[in-house]
């Protein structure tokens, strides 16, 4: 080993920047290489990325499930869909679905998000407190691997819970209605899977700026009460006491996944909605514009997430 | 070309200098420690060596990459963190083939290679035991796995046995020993515990302040430190008498009784002389010879602090 007195062979320069951006000494001579093998690298590194974060993925849903939470989410929702059924429609028959569909967006848009919500406010901090997310870190992963596998394993936990819960309530439902009400309840039922991914995505970004975990779990509450509670409000106090055009109800309902949800729900069943789910579902949005608000709303905030990521202290 | 190049390297975080002009070289297979105070710049200098920091000027060469080759970089360097935690639900020999796979271990080889390594460090026993019932020293040890299970060129180890009993730093010890014995990795250790970094490399590099103090070999600057050593003998007799008479012998600083010890404090070259003499004058149950530690060059180099 030699320390202070060895000489000045290198000196800075830029190159280019992955993980962290700074100082390149060790790339490949920039002549020798072609666009065909620019594109071969990038394509291997597109596939490493992904093989990285479906082992990421797999190993946070193993966590999940081992921890009871995918089992936790399916009795809650298991609950949740027969109480609806049963208590929603005391004697249900094809007559009486819509009612208990409309029940399941009344009721749900507070029950989704907050599982959702809880499932998710630990995914980054709580790894970073106990250690192991500076071993994830010490690996070949990059850092949308880490985050993006992390999510993908949470959701697929969360999703497959709400499917088995929401099964148990579907099975009643059936016998009592018959399969034809099966096509809007499986539609309730992905609207709320998908309403449910959107708040773990803003879980994992409250998660990722949060330094400590307690701060997580408050930011998550912030937000379902804002979400929740507080956001049509609102909105319906802004139209009604300034006289706002109808297209603010549909930019409030936009910017609110809980109220995407409510309003993709009721608008699939024949049944009439009153107070702010009344005022929401008149919105003029289209369903395919409700669909990829939605995806929008699962998307955005990983990738927030992602990019937050990259400057956190571990 | 070594396998660690670090080249005038600067790091500033705002106002804070945490690295300013650090120069070392560490060739392969060379095990050296990295000491200084709490704040010293090692923590910030590991995350370059990780690829999660780059230098704001001076460069960095890890196996022949710098910090910003990323997850290339990482391939090549196990790094066991400070604080390294796994999923208490996980058994470890689950927790090494997630290590493998993502460190590209074949998979008609990853199946031995994770035995292999957990046979290494102890732990074949309880590799279908939970994580979360593990000891602090067998978490450890299995930290140690992880960053060896993808065969690594450089092992970056951050203070690997802070918070261990005695008996778990021993076993770690050995296993970092017979690596630096029988391979030929590369190994960085930080510590604070210098008796540690003393037994464990070759050389070692004290950071204070952002910078290099020293840097060398462990042996040499030990013997730097200073000329004196320290002879405690336990005899049978008259220790103040004994003292008193030794305080006379050739080469000899000090000499105190402390009943039934003698503490002599002699030259280096004199102390065999020391020794004689003293069997002459008395009988001596049992003697220890300490010479200069890394603590006296840390004291002399950073002025005491928190490293012990």
């Amino acid at each position: 080993m030699t320390g202070d007195a060895t000489d000045d062979r290198r000196t800075s320069g830029g190159g280019p920047a992955t993980d962290g951006g700074g100082v390149s000494n060790a790339t490949a001579p920039a002549s020798l290489q072609t666009d065909d093998t620019a594109g071969l690298a990038a394509g291997d590194t597109l596939r490493a990325t992904a093989a990285n974060t479906a082992r990421v993925a797999v190993r946070e849903y193993r966590i999940a499930v081992r921890r009871r939470w995918a089992l936790g989410v399916a009795v809650l929702f298991a609950l949740f869909s027969i109480a609806l059924v049963v208590l929603g429609g005391s004697d249900v028959g094809p007559s009486r679905v819509p009612a208990v569909l409309a029940s399941f967006a009344q009721l749900g848009v507070y029950l989704v998000p907050l599982a959702a919500l809880a499932l998710g406010f630990d995914t980054i901090v709580g790894a970073d407190e106990s250690g192991s997310l500076e071993m994830l870190l010490a690996l070949p992963l990059s850092s949308s691997a880490v985050v993006v596998g992390k999510y993908v394993g949470r959701a697929v936990a969360l999703a497959g819970g709400m499917l088995a819960g929401f099964a148990v309530g579907g099975a009643l439902l059936v016998r009592f209605a018959g399969f034809g009400v099966l096509g809007a309840y499986a539609g309730v039922v992905l609207a709320a899977v998908a309403a449910a991914l959107a708040f773990l995505g803003l879980s994992l970004l409250a998660s990722t700026l949060a330094s400590e975990k307690t701060h997580a779990l408050g930011a998550a509450l912030g937000t379902w009460v804002w979400f929740v509670l507080v956001h049509d409000l609102a909105a319906l106090g802004l139209v009604a006491t300034f006289d706002l055009p109808s297209w603010v109800i549909s930019v409030a309902v936009l910017a609110n996944p809980a109220d995407l949800f409510r309003v993709f729900v009721l608008r699939g069943v024949s049944t009439t909605a009153g107070g702010i789910a009344g005022v929401i579902t008149s919105s003029a949005l289209t369903t395919p514009v409700l669909l990829a608000a939605l995806a929008a709303w699962i998307a955005l905030p990983v990738a927030a997430a992602a990019l937050a990521f990259r400057r956190r202290s571990v | 070309m070594s396998e660690l190049e670090i080249r005038n390297v600067e790091k500033r975080y705002g106002t804070v200098t945490a690295l300013d002009g650090v120069s070392f070289d560490v060739e392969r297979g060379e095990t050296v420690g990295l000491i200084g105070r709490n704040g010293a710049g090692k923590t910030t200098l590991f995350k370059m060596l990780v690829g999660h920091a780059t230098p704001d000027a001076g460069t960095v060469s890890i196996a022949g990459l710098s910090p910003d080759a990323g997850t290339a970089l990482r391939e090549r360097v196990g790094y066991l963190p400070e604080r390294a935690g796994f999923p208490p639900s996980f058994t470890g020999r689950e927790v090494l083939d997630f290590h493998a796979r993502v460190r590209g271990v074949p998979a008609d080889k990853r199946d031995h290679q994770v035995a292999r390594v957990l046979q290494t460090v102890g732990l074949a026993d309880a590799a279908d035991r939970r994580v979360g019932g593990y000891s602090n020293g067998m978490n450890r040890r299995l930290g140690l796995a992880t960053t060896l299970v993808g065969d690594p060129d450089v092992l970056l180890l951050d203070e690997p046995t802070a918070a261990l009993d005695p008996a778990g730093v021993a076993d770690f010890h050995e296993i970092v020993e017979a690596l630096s014995r029988e391979t030929d990795v590369t190994i960085v250790v930080t510590s604070h515990v210098l008796s540690e970094i003393e037994r464990l490399c070759d050389s070692v590099v004290i950071l204070d302040e952002g910078g290099v103090e020293v840097a060398g070999d462990v042996t040499e600057l030990r013997r730097r430190a200073g000329d004196t050593v320290s002879v405690v003998a336990t005899v049978d007799g008259d220790a103040a008498a004994v003292a008193r008479e030794v305080s006379d012998f050739a080469g000899v600083t000090t000499a105190t009784a402390e009943p039934p010890r003698v503490r002599i404090e002699c030259d280096r070259t004199a102390v065999f002389d020391v020794l004689a003499d003293l069997r002459d004058a008395t009988d001596v149950l049992d003697v220890e010879v300490t010479e200069p530690g890394l603590d006296a060059v840390f004291r002399t180099t950073v002025g005491g602090g928190d490293s012990r």
